[in-house]
């Protein structure tokens, strides 16, 4: 059976990426109206990845690396976790602070955003590159999964 | 808030998980360093990434004026871009 704790990091994850997608459609043709509502999917977005970074800690320190690595690196996909898994827990440690970057920037320039062609830029930049990045990562959670399944129709137990 | 004092402080908190990840897996003794906050290597990167990020924004705060400008962004984001690359590469070459 899947963990729960899995469903929830993966779930939280994607809200809060697709809140970024949010931001940015928002911040292409900045207005005080459209700001308000970036604002609010930005410290959406910035509490879902906040929440998917506790459970999926949780889950990759209490379930995975006692149950799912070891078979996964007795099975003939090793590299599953020595470079994919890897590379997605180091490189998720980059967007709680881009997240927390965004939403600052939101929030001190609020509505001179319509004129402030730098900070507006940068806001979607920045989404972009969050969402970008965080879609990369659960393209890895899903060859995580495959291994461990790969691992599993192997017989290892 | 001074905008710039922050992009840049993402920018060399970005850096230094790069650093961190890497030098963990170099040094045994640097990964049982990191270890022993929160019992885990990866705890000890996410609070070690989070008290630098503030810890650097406030030095930089008292460095730099609030000029913020989209150069800043941009030195961010190129950093996330190598950071990540020298993270993939290093374990490509280390498996």
């Amino acid at each position: 059976m899947v963990n729960p704790l899995i469903l929830i990091h993966a779930i939280c994850a994607e809200l809060g990426l697709f809140a970024f997608l949010w931001v940015l459609v928002e911040m292409l043709n900045p207005t005080e109206t459209r700001i308000a509502r970036a604002q609010v999917a930005a410290l959406t977005g910035f509490a879902f990845l906040f929440f998917a970074w506790l459970v999926g800690g949780f889950y990759y320190v209490e379930v995975y690396g006692l149950h799912i690595k070891p078979l996964i690196n007795a099975s003939d996909a090793k590299w599953v976790h020595s470079i994919i898994m890897e590379v997605k827990e180091h490189v998720f440690l980059f967007l709680p602070i881009l997240a927390t970057l965004v939403l600052a920037l939101l929030y001190k320039y609020d509505t001179d955003l319509t004129d402030n062609r730098d900070a507006s830029v940068s806001i979607v930049l920045l989404s972009g590159l969050i969402f970008l990045l965080g879609f990369s990562i659960a393209g890895m959670g899903a060859i995580i999964s495959s291994g461990y399944r790969f691992a599993l129709m192997a017989g290892l137990t | 808030m001074n905008s710039k004092a922050l992009t840049r402080a993402a920018a060399v908190t970005v850096a230094l998980i790069a650093v961190a990840t890497i030098g963990c897996e170099l040094s045994a003794t640097f990964k049982q360093l990191i270890s022993l906050i929160g019992g885990h290597h990866w705890i000890g990167k996410s609070v070690l990434s989070v008290v630098f990020f503030g810890l650097l924004y406030l030095v930089f705060s008292k460095l730099f004026d609030d000029r913020f400008v989209l150069r800043d962004t941009l030195l961010l984001i190129a950093t996330v871009m190598v950071s990540g690359l020298a993270i993939l590469a290093f374990y490509i070459w280390h498996a």
